[in-house]
């Protein structure tokens, strides 16, 4: 069976000659149809780049990526993508930012105004949905931004640090949304992030990426049982996870 | 009936509330004109150097009819050149933000060009083009092409990487991405370009009717200053003004219209 994403090894140099810098790689990797994987690893490390690779916007200096059996050779537009800063229009109500989605793929948004409707729900935002960008908290605006990540129905969602801005109680709310969201559809989730504990919460598998150039070090398969609640949270293996990575990136110098 | 009057009652209570927000500045505004008036004879100044307020609204009332058909004229020199900047700059300015050789050409020059005081060309067209109203407008149209053209380069030129990624990640063609987030992301840096042409295109009417003209405010000021009618120059002053403040107000409405979710607009000084 092959997997759903293959990256063969792909590396990423950006200028040339003697100025130029390795950003990534050589790694190779295949994820799995359904997989919520996570991109670990301290800030500078190229996750983002690699993120970026996946969705075809940005080329790959070597290396291929495979998605689904096809390769990767431009923007890929059945992806869905939640950037490191939210792409919500200011000029838009949050359902108007939601269907700009739709309306830049050329499908009509009155024909899906309740899939919208119901998409806000899940994310309890039904009741802002003329809201602007501006009038919502931080939190509520990466729910909005996930909504419009997400109302095309994507197989593959690529997450780049969106909870990154948020304050720490906010964070601890919005990844149990997602995580019951993820366990609804089971889209392949590719979490790009730099905390150990969201990681070991969110994914099934966790990537742990070097410091520049970033290299995936191993990929640790997390059996912890979904979803992942306080007491999942509390459980020894969890704890013992957790000090297990927080112990392989002190071994960087990271931490 | 009772809609009406509880409307009327919220528009009571909302010149209630301007007022009490604003009572310093028409305080002030108001100060400022009393002093004027008094100190004319308090400090013994001649009326052939400055006259106060009260006399320059009766003698610019006995001037009426000059001052309004004057006021026609310089408000369509603005106007024109105003709108025929407009015309040009923003489709030239979205051309060269999207056009590499543009930029390597025409840009440079342009900014070049800004840095010459474009009302230094004004007695260079009078000589070429004559006392009429063409030169009038080809100098506001050159005060005002420039900051707008500019504004439009950098407005078009700068979507978030972000929001390019991800018009880029929908497939959206070029036509679709630019209707739906390059130019409503645009519109405030024009905006900045809009109304900094919109407040000197009256100087370059004015300085432009001073320099070679036999009509319009510009003309009216000079001719009366050089008469000794302070009175009337100021006249021409506040009409010119006004003329200034009708077209800002244009732009400040326009602006409401098309960006009433930027915080410029959002987020105005009361």
């Amino acid at each position: 069976m092959t997997s759903l994403i293959e990256i063969q090894g792909l590396s990423k140099t950006y200028g040339a000659g003697s100025s130029a810098v390795h950003a990534f790689g050589p790694m190779s990797l295949d994820i799995d149809e359904g997989e919520f994987i996570s991109f670990l690893g301290p800030s500078g490390c190229g996750k983002s780049t690699l993120m970026l690779m996946i969705a075809g916007l940005l080329e790959a200096s070597e290396g291929s990526i495979c998605l689904g059996g096809k390769e990767v050779l431009g923007p890929q537009t059945d992806i869905g993508i939640m950037f490191q800063d939210n792409t919500l229009v200011p000029w838009r109500s949050v359902r108007g930012n939601i269907d700009l989605q739709l309306e830049m793929r050329g499908i009509p948004a009155r024909t899906r105004r309740e899939h919208v409707t119901s998409l806000l729900k899940s994310v309890a935002l039904e009741d802002f949905a003329d809201r602007y960008p501006f009038e919502l908290s931080g939190g509520m605006q990466q729910r909005a931004a996930f909504c419009q990540a997400m109302v095309h129905d994507p197989k593959i969602v690529l997450l780049d640090e969106p909870l990154g801005k948020l304050d720490a109680m906010t964070r601890e709310h919005i990844r149990t949304d997602l995580q019951r969201l993820w366990m609804l559809t089971r889209p392949t989730v590719v979490f790009v992030t730099h905390s150990i504990e969201e990681a070991v919460q969110l994914s099934s598998k966790v990537a742990l990426i070097t410091p520049r150039p970033g290299k995936i070090a191993s990929v640790i398969d997390v059996g912890l049982p979904f979803p992942r609640n306080q007491k999942v949270k509390g459980s020894t293996e969890f704890v013992g996870l957790v000090r297990h990575i927080h112990e392989i990136f002190h071994g960087y110098g990271v931490i | 009936m009772a809609m009406a009057s509880s409307e009327h009652e919220t528009m009571l209570e909302r010149i209630w509330r301007w007022v009490k927000q604003s009572w310093m500045s028409i305080a002030f505004f108001v100060g400022f004109f009393l002093f004027w008036e008094f100190s004319i004879s308090l400090f013994n100044i001649p009326l052939y150097i400055l006259t106060p307020p009260s006399m320059i609204v009766t003698k610019a009332w006995a001037d009426l009819p000059r001052l309004v058909s004057y006021t026609y004229i310089t408000a369509l020199e603005t106007i024109l050149g105003y709108v025929v900047a407009i015309v040009i700059a923003m489709p030239l300015g979205l051309a060269i933000a999207f056009s590499s050789i543009l930029r390597r050409t025409v840009y440079p020059f342009f900014v070049m060009i800004e840095m010459v005081p474009k009302i230094a060309f004004a007695p260079l067209f009078i000589s070429w083009l004559g006392f009429g109203l063409l030169p009038k407008v080809i100098i506001v149209f050159l005060v005002c092409f420039f900051p707008i053209v500019l504004n439009a380069i950098l407005a078009f030129s700068s979507l978030s990487e972000e929001l390019q990624r991800f018009s880029r990640s929908t497939g959206a063609g070029v036509w679709r991405t630019f209707t739906k987030v390059r130019l409503p992301a645009a519109l405030p840096q024009c905006f900045v370009g809009l109304k900094y042409a919109g407040l000197n295109a009256t100087v370059g009417a004015a300085i432009a009717e001073f320099i070679g003209s036999d009509q319009g405010l510009g003309f009216y000021i000079q001719i009366t200053t050089g008469n000794m009618r302070p009175e009337l120059a100021f006249a021409g002053i506040f009409f010119l003004t006004g003329i200034g403040l009708v077209l800002f107000g244009i732009i400040t409405l326009a602006e409401k219209l098309l960006i009433p979710w930027h915080i410029s607009v959002r987020q105005a000084p009361a």
